[in-house]
């Protein structure tokens, strides 16, 4: 009976075995990396998800066509420990070990960093995010990675501008930022943008991991700032600052300048998340974030999505938009049809458009539409929008 | 910018992380203290609290003064599973003990990211109200916080000092074969104590969460706040851990307020450094023979 059992299972094994090879695709593995452990890995993880959601979109709709050839795509995701170290390694491993030609991540400087010292040499598309102007601006002589996600470099400016006409009685700005590689670039150059535009700063570090921020606001108060900048903050961080803000009794405007995540900010803040400003870059009431949210939600349960899950998702169709349009997985001829994107509508950011020649020298920063939004009953109700 | 209302406003301050700091410490001080177990995951066990009050009062939309008690006396009994299965082991195997729950930390760490996922949550106030003292400004659910810190410690105070179980778990913190030998049974002793320590840890968590925010990385500030408190009152003294306590709280509110948060860490750690170095004990602590 056993021996019966086993011939029938092989027998069904072999017929199915043969049907897949019938249907056989190309597989074009990608790699992605991000912080899947410690205290980056909300973002890491909104990164893996987004990516994932696109891949399976792709994938059921029949793959995508290049060469000649229908390509299924794979995700091969590595953790980067949110260091540069970690990014270097991961961005190793998938380039000589996996050998994929388009690694999409990380999200942070550090291991941007990492990941394009390897990938560059390679000649493998890296479609990264992180703040440090040097992703863009080295001395790579012939570079492969892009910027898929805006700096404060590109948003931070206009916000403060939009800032200094529409609340005149702003003239000394605290802010408050974690004493790291991020905290240190943010807001350094965040503090800068308001100076150059006529504010006064406060500025103070805190080492990351803290929650107790009333001390640094009675601080900050002391010194009798008109408002409060958070931006470099993680959104819990930020929403427990805004909490102990208001509870400390502040009165005036409370401003996050970057760093989106203001649905975990209004989650945590509660009513005293009333009247915060926040930028912001992918609205959930366009056609395309009600069909996103619940495919997110039917896969990955109900909660707050960070918003790099959509600017993942959106890369991996541009990433496939450029390969279709250069009819090719070269990398070479791959970067060429990126570079030639502008106007790219993948239906979540609207029309894309590649920046970066001034503040970089190349134009591979990408700029999307963005938002400035005030908190209000809860919501977030959008009071300028910025096209690039 | 020292004036009368700011200098209110950073004792108000101080005594709030105090009672926190207080309570986290406790329940560490407390497995050291008796088992010599260096609970590196103590923080985790505060995580666990402040997450069982999430879903008692956000779920199931109990009232604070009924899902608080629950949620922490809940955590407590059920993690006597992971004292049968891990902590017994490591009963006075300070070194071994270290290794293992650090590696007992980052399974509940990352089993609750696994669980819960990452982002932070808000666990409803237990009052958005405020009280003004003149121009200082006292939050109603800090207020709270620091009432039902002073009655755990009160509680635990009167535990140790007037109960047969505290008679007992005093006895084998002082010398173990001597209290084994006149009939102390150390079993069930550890497994009051490790009960009263994990219910000290979770309550610590379960007002955190309150005040701040619950995720599963909220154990780590807490577990490295009663490392400092520890240190600075005495391993395994309970006055110490009242008093390591308030020296921080007071100190990360006066100098952050005043000099910054930078300088605030500084002076923290420095003054860990400095104490491990001229006395090792600790300021109330006993020296080790």
């Amino acid at each position: 009976m056993h021996r019966k059992w086993s011939a029938a299972l092989i027998g069904a094994a072999m017929v199915l075995g043969g049907a897949a090879a019938a249907h056989a695709q190309e597989v074009l593995k990608f790699g992605g990396i991000g912080p899947l452990s410690g205290g980056g890995t909300a973002w890491g993880l909104a990164a893996q998800r987004g990516m994932e959601i696109a891949v399976e979109e792709i994938n059921a709709a029949g793959g995508f066509k290049a060469e000649g050839k229908t390509y299924k795509l794979e995700l091969i995701m590595y953790d980067d420990l949110y260091t540069g170290a970690g990014g270097k390694a991961a961005a190793e491993r998938l380039v000589n070990q996996d050998k994929v030609k388009f690694i999409i991540g990380p999200v942070g400087s550090p291991p941007a960093l990492g990941v394009i010292s390897v990938t560059n040499p390679a000649k493998v598309i890296a479609l990264t995010n992180g703040y440090a102007p040097q992703i863009l601006k080295n001395d790579t002589p012939d570079p492969y990675n892009f910027r898929i996600y805006p700096t404060n470099i590109e948003f931070g400016p206009p916000l403060i501008k939009w800032l200094k006409e529409n609340a005149p009685e702003v003239k000394k700005v605290g802010l408050l930022a974690p004493n790291d590689a991020v905290g240190q670039s943010v807001a350094g150059a965040l503090a800068e943008d308001y100076r150059k535009q006529g504010f006064e700063v406060v500025l103070d570090l805190f080492e990351r991991g803290i929650k107790e921020f009333t001390p640094l606001i009675l601080r900050m108060m002391a010194q009798k700032v008109d408002a409060f900048e958070f931006d470099g903050n993680s959104p819990g961080d930020a929403g427990l600052m805004l909490k102990q803000i208001r509870q400390a009794g502040f009165k005036g405007k409370v401003i996050q300048i970057g760093g989106p995540g203001s649905d975990e900010i209004i989650e945590i803040a509660g009513p005293a998340a009333e009247g915060f400003l926040s930028y912001g870059v992918f609205d959930w009431d366009t056609p395309a974030g009600k069909k996103l949210r619940p495919i997110y939600e039917k896969k990955y349960g109900k909660g707050i999505i960070n918003q790099f899950m959509p600017a993942f998702y959106h890369t991996v169709f541009m990433l496939v938009d450029a390969i279709k349009r250069a009819d090719s997985t070269d990398t070479t001829k791959v970067r060429a049809a990126l570079d030639a994107m502008d106007g790219f509508d993948a239906g979540i950011y609207g029309p894309v458009k590649w920046t970066g020649k001034e503040s970089y020298g190349v134009n591979r920063q990408l700029m999307f539409t963005y938002y400035l939004a005030e908190v209000k009953g809860g919501k977030l109700i959008t009071k300028a929008k910025f096209v690039p | 910018m020292l004036n009368a209302t700011i200098l209110g406003q950073v004792f108000v301050n101080g005594v709030s992380l105090s009672a926190i700091y207080i309570l986290v410490a406790l329940g560490f001080t407390l497995l050291f203290g008796i088992m010599r177990v260096v609970n590196f995951a103590h923080g985790e066990f505060a995580m666990l609290g402040a997450f069982a009050l999430f879903y008692l009062m956000k779920t199931l939309e109990w009232h604070w003064a009924f899902a608080l008690p629950v949620g922490v006396i809940g955590v407590a009994a059920a993690s006597l599973v992971l004292e049968w299965l891990v902590f017994r082991w490591f009963y006075q195997r300070m070194f071994e003990s270290m290794i293992g729950l650090l590696g007992l930390n980052m399974m509940m760490m990352f089993g609750a990211v696994q669980l819960w996922d990452v982002h932070e949550r808000n666990i409803p106030t237990m009052s958005g109200d405020v009280l003004m003292m003149g121009d200082i400004i006292i939050p109603v659910d800090r207020l709270i916080v620091v009432i039902i810190a002073l009655t755990a410690l009160a509680g635990f105070y009167l535990f140790i000092r007037h109960t047969r179980a505290g008679l007992a778990m005093r006895a084998a913190a002082q010398d173990l074969e001597t209290a084994e030998t006149q009939g102390v049974d150390t079993r069930r002793t550890y497994k009051i104590a490790f009960f009263v320590a994990i219910l000290l840890a979770a309550l610590a968590g379960a007002l955190w969460g309150q005040i701040y925010a619950v995720s599963p990385f909220l154990g780590e500030r807490p577990l490295l706040m009663a490392f400092i408190v520890v240190i600075l009152g005495g391993m395994g003294s309970i006055p110490g851990a009242a008093l390591g306590g308030v020296l921080l709280g007071f100190t990360e509110s006066f100098v952050g307020t005043f000099y910054g948060a930078a300088a605030s860490a500084f002076l923290s750690f420095g003054v860990v450094i400095l104490l491990l170095i001229v006395r090792p004990w600790g300021i109330l602590g006993t020296p080790e023979n």
